[in-house]
């Protein structure tokens, strides 16, 4: 958290709100509570989704909707709105929707947050349940040809999976081309240079610019839910978080699990973990961000630019201490729940020099980036007032993450919702205005110089740690069983935004339901409004600057 | 046009530097970290068999075959399917498994990266660095080891 | 104006083998024109696959192509087997005879163009194939038939990416087509011809000389100004970053050239890079002073290589630290900054022209 900020949001006039006042807020739509171990949880009708949220936004500011997270129990499937505010992402509720078991219809949140358009579409198609008055009911991540739920309890995966499109379409359905229009449609992807992976854009041309962009995603979708909800709490998760955005941002993630199996399961973490895991989490956001930077730079400038290579060249360095300390380049597996694995690689000496010297000519990359990319005026031309997204459309689709805070969003829920040792060290939140492109670059440039100073500081603690006092993992059973029915949702600042995890658990060493709140997929739900009416090298660069990678995206 | 002619500068800057960032590969065999994780060495005279890698391992690439008295007959390792969590590693009571700093292992078909465990037990180190004695300077390192001198079972 | 130059290459070949009248003209401009065509190719062959990596590899920190022979160069014939050797895939729906006329073209014209460059001597050989009054202006119509061949290419190939990168290249190519010679003229109007042979002559005498060195009136010199329209037009006239939109690899994924493959696609890699340099011989000819240079005129022609090759490492250079621009901007560039500068330019050098002379 910030020195030089004094009104930090705890003394700011974010009003809190307790659950009884809540509750007597909702009045009558309230049924039943169901508290998580986060936030208290309201139980509503599903007929009452929208009036339930409406006034939660409008009459307690909970302007925030973080996630839904479906599931289906013994007797009845539910829908959970993870509510929060940009305020002051500590005040949470949560609005639990069951619905019918035989009929899962539950009314649709997208009136009110249009986030909730591509959150319910994704539960719609792994759990099954149906929404209400949703705009666009399609599966999003499976084929829409795809038979049965996947994640719902009688869903045989035995069945076979072979279904053409032809005999799947609608053979009534409308048929949009006419002789009358003048677009053309194009389908960027899913194998094209700037997608940056298998992301299908469904554009409509008019001429260069584009009247309409839909996103077709899910060609990355691996299960990795599935993969979680088979794995152990106390080893076999763990190595999986590396995976959802690969590009070396393995720790921020792994701390995303970390962070809710240890509220789930009570465990402390030593504090000279603490300062490594941030001094971690910061290398790797470094990387991404040099990432970031470099393929954006690739989707504007052109391919063989020289910018590319030199911050792949600055990632590489990063990388090369975090191989030393956690003995890989991308897949870390470093943290374990009460703590790290390891610690710093011996000689110590050594590491802190090569992470000093790191740190020291980074401001000089930095400075090179500004010559090559943001000070020239072609790179202006090309980036400034183009892919606009504002702060007011940023939050209503949920952007996290350098995309919101390009946008004047200012919410990073390492400063709002602290964990790890942020809150002792001194750093920024950067913020800019722009809300177009240039901003989200200029921001994760800065970003890097923050993680820096972050990083720095931890350097100096970690050396004068007292050596008797260096605990690297609290003494954690080898088996974690939490209790049954508790349920968390706890969220951390990944490299693209809020990474957020929701676990139920149900008494066994498995969690019964895991659901990943990837900050990319919600940004990418901004896409359209970005691209919209922009020429057709905006929507390459604006879908750039969300610096999405799909491994998260479809998790 | 004063920002167009900083990024011609600074790309001329490096052009003229002379320096590569990049090394020509297999002349120049790349220093790995002491904890870098590749493919797993396997001593059959310290495994007791307890199954515990096995176990943790979190998508199923060790097999494991005993026979009826619950003495061990196969360990087979698909290392083209590791993840390299080095979760095996860690629970090890003996040590039997380690995780080498050989990242480079070719094969022609899927099938031929199954190791089983004489395979396994010849995997090289890489420029003879004992990995475990990296990480876990406390535990025995067994590089020099010589063969069925300490047995488990 | 324009004195009869020194003895043209064709005749050269034509007096050497000792045929005269019309069998000598048609032997020696066939020989003369094989040989200019070769020694371009060369450079060309030497240029994409080795010199464009090495230079790249320079500017990002890189090793690039060594393992094959000397400094890797055996990596040309490589490629050229590599390449030559790929199934040419002839996608379904093509339009085909624009389909495969489109990538004989390019390479065509460019070549083309050289038959009225003035390469200079090497030896007591001019390399020059022909000296029409017209020149300046046959060069520039040869180079403009490439945008022809880019539209076929984009029309034809029956996709969606490739029909963009071809109205890219048209619109992009009339945006600065008419900065181009409208700058060109400027030059015509200092030279007072628009013979090529008369140009490069207008430019050897003594601008000022320091400490003992004679700085030539090259046109470059004499005005800066319209050199750098001059460049920056040419960059856009050979689709050069920032000018590479009808290609744009990230947004419309190699534009005209996606469908092509082996074969065809090595002839419009040749074509473009015969092109750049028929740009920089442009350049070189007009605000260069041709192949003139320190030394004996017999190694003029040195000259004239070193020059061609400088403005093919300029395009590699700003192909490393430019961003590509918009297609709208550029054409905003070409319309409303370009054309009106070049016209004011034009109107200057007419003006100073006049009032010296």
């Amino acid at each position: 958290m910030s020195l030089e900020a004094p009104d930090t949001p705890e003394t700011d006039a974010v009003t809190e709100h307790d659950p009884e006042e809540l509750a007597a807020l909702l009045g009558d739509l309230v049924v039943g509570r169901d508290d998580h171990l986060n936030a208290p949880g309201f139980v509503i009708r599903p007929d009452t989704v929208q009036e339930t949220l409406s006034i939660l936004k409008e009459q307690a500011g909970y302007d925030h909707l973080s996630v839904v997270s479906a599931q289906e129990y013994e007797n009845r499937y539910e829908s959970i709105y993870h509510l929060k505010k940009f305020d002051d992402p500590t005040q949470e509720v949560s609005v639990v929707v069951p619905a019918d078991k035989d009929s899962p219809v539950s009314e649709s949140a997208e009136p009110v947050f249009r986030t909730a358009d591509w959150h319910e579409r994704e539960a719609y198609d792994l759990i099954g349940i149906e929404y209400d008055d949703h705009p666009d009911l399609r599966r999003i991540l499976l084929p829409e040809t795809w038979q049965g739920h996947p994640l719902s309890m009688d869903y045989d995966k035995d069945q076979p999976q072979i279904a053409s499109l032809p005999s799947h379409v609608n053979p009534i359905q409308e048929h949009h081309m006419d002789d009358e229009s003048d677009t053309m449609f194009l389908n960027i992807g899913p194998h094209h240079p700037a997608t940056h992976g298998v992301l299908h854009l469904k554009t409509v041309l008019d001429g260069e610019q584009v009247v309409d962009v839909e996103s077709d995603i899910g060609y990355l979708h691996r299960c990795e839910e599935q993969m979680a909800q088979n794995g152990t709490y106390r080893h076999q998760i763990m190595p999986y978080p590396d995976r959802w955005d690969y590009i070396s941002a393995g720790l921020l993630n792994e701390w995303a699990y970390a962070r809710a199996a240890e509220d789930l399961a009570d465990i402390e973490v030593p504090e000279y973990a603490q300062v490594i895991r941030t001094m971690g989490a910061e290398m790797c956001r470094i990387a991404a961000h040099m990432l970031a930077l470099a393929t954006f730079a690739l989707d504007v400038n052109g391919d063989f630019t020289a910018t590319f290579m030199y911050a792949i060249n600055d990632r590489e360095r990063v990388q090369n201490l975090l191989e030393d300390l956690t003995g890989q380049r991308l897949m870390f597996n470093y943290f374990r729940l009460g703590g790290v694995v390891w610690d710093l690689p011996e000689p110590r000496e050594e590491f802190f020099s090569k992470t000093r010297d790191f740190l020291d000519q980074l401001p000089g990359s930095v400075e090179e980036y500004h010559n090559l990319i943001t000070s020239n005026e072609i790179f202006q031309m090309r980036t400034i007032d183009t892919g606009i997204l504002p702060p007011e459309v940023a939050k209503d689709y949920g952007a996290t993450g350098p995309v919101a805070r390009g946008s004047g969003v200012d919410y990073d829920l390492r400063r709002d919702d602290p964990y790890g040792y942020y809150d002792e060290l001194d750093w920024d939140v950067i913020t800019e205005d722009g809300c177009d492109n240039y901003s989200r670059l200029l921001v994760r440039m800065q970003e890097v110089e923050e993680s820096a100073k972050i990083i720095g500081q931890c350097i100096d603690l970690l050396e004068d740690w007292p050596e008797e006092e260096r605990n690297i993992q609290a003494n954690v059973p080898r088996t974690l069983k939490p209790d049954d029915d508790t349920e968390i949702y706890r969220a951390v600042e990944a490299a693209k935004g809020e990474l957020g995890i929701y676990m139920r658990a149900d008494g066994t060493d498995k969690p019964a339901r895991f659901k990943i709140r990837s900050p990319c997929f919600s940004n990418l739900q901004t896409l359209p409004e970005m691209a919209n009416g922009e020429y057709i090298p905006d929507v390459i660069a604006a879908l750039g600057s969300l610096d999405i990678v799909l491994g998260e995206v479809d998790r | 046009m004063i920002g167009l002619m900083k990024s011609m500068a600074t790309t001329m800057k490096h052009a003229l530097d002379g320096k590569t960032f990049t090394v020509e590969y297999p002349e120049d065999a790349p220093d790995v970290s002491p904890r870098f994780r590749g493919v797993h060495k396997f001593s059959q005279e310290r495994c007791i068999w307890c199954r515990q890698c096995e176990n943790v391992c979190p998508n199923d690439t060790i097999q494991i075959v005993q026979d009826d008295k619950r003495n061990g007959e196969q360990y087979n390792l698909h290392i083209g399917q590791c993840i390299y969590c080095r979760l095996c590693e860690e629970v090890c009571p003996v040590d039997a498994i380690l995780l080498t700093q050989n990242f480079e292992f070719t094969a022609d078909t899927k099938d031929d990266f199954v190791y089983n465990k004489e395979q396994l037990k010849n995997v090289p180190w890489y420029k003879g660095i004992d990995p475990l004695e990296s990480r876990n300077p406390d535990r025995g390192a067994w590089i020099g080891e010589g063969d069925g001198e300490i047995d488990y079972q | 104006m324009g004195t009869a130059p020194a003895q043209l290459f064709p005749e050269f070949i034509a007096e050497t083998l000792g045929i005269s009248g019309v069998p000598g003209q048609v032997v020696g401009a066939l020989i003369a024109a094989a040989v200019i065509g070769n020694i371009v190719l060369a450079f060309t062959g030497v240029a994409g696959p080795w010199a464009k990596r090495k230079i790249t590899a320079a500017f990002t920190d890189r090793i690039a192509v060594d393992r094959i022979g000397p400094f890797g160069l055996l990596i040309i014939p490589a490629a050229a087997v590599q390449l030559l050797a790929k199934e040419l895939i002839v996608p379904e729906g093509v339009d085909r005879p624009t389909w495969d006329i489109a990538p004989i073209l390019l390479p065509a014209s460019a070549l083309l163009g050289f038959a009225v460059i003035p390469m200079g001597h090497l030896g007591p050989v001019n390399l020059q194939l022909a000296d029409p009054e017209v020149g300046l202006a046959l060069v520039f119509a040869f180079a403009s038939i490439a945008s022809v061949s880019l539209v076929m290419a984009g029309y034809a190939s029956n996709n969606k990416y490739s029909m963009l990168g071809g109205l890219r290249a048209v619109a992009q190519n009339l945006a600065y087509e008419i900065p181009l010679i409208v700058t060109a003229m400027s030059v015509v109007i200092f030279a007072g011809t628009l013979q090529m042979s008369g140009i490069v002559e207008a430019q050897q005498d003594v601008l000022f000389t320091i400490a003992g060195f004679d700085i030539p009136t090259w046109y470059a010199l004499v005005n800066p100004f319209a050199f750098v329209l001059f460049l920056t037009a040419n960059m856009a006239e050979i689709g050069r970053n920032p000018f590479d939109i009808p290609e744009a690899p990230t947004e419309i994924v190699g534009g005209y050239q996606t469908e092509y493959s082996s074969a065809y696609f090595v002839l419009f890699y040749l074509g473009e890079f015969v092109h750049i340099f028929l740009g920089g011989a442009i350049l070189a000819v007009t605000f260069l002073g041709g192949a003139s240079g320190p030394g004996p005129e017999s190694i003029g022609f040195l000259w004239f290589v070193v020059k061609i090759w400088g403005f093919f490492l300029f395009t590699q250079w700003a192909r490393a630290a430019f961003p590509r621009v918009r297609i709208d901007q550029l054409i905003e560039i070409g319309w409303k900054g370009m054309l009106v500068l070049s016209f004011a330019n034009l109107v200057l050098t007419a003006v100073i022209v006049g009032v010296i002379v």
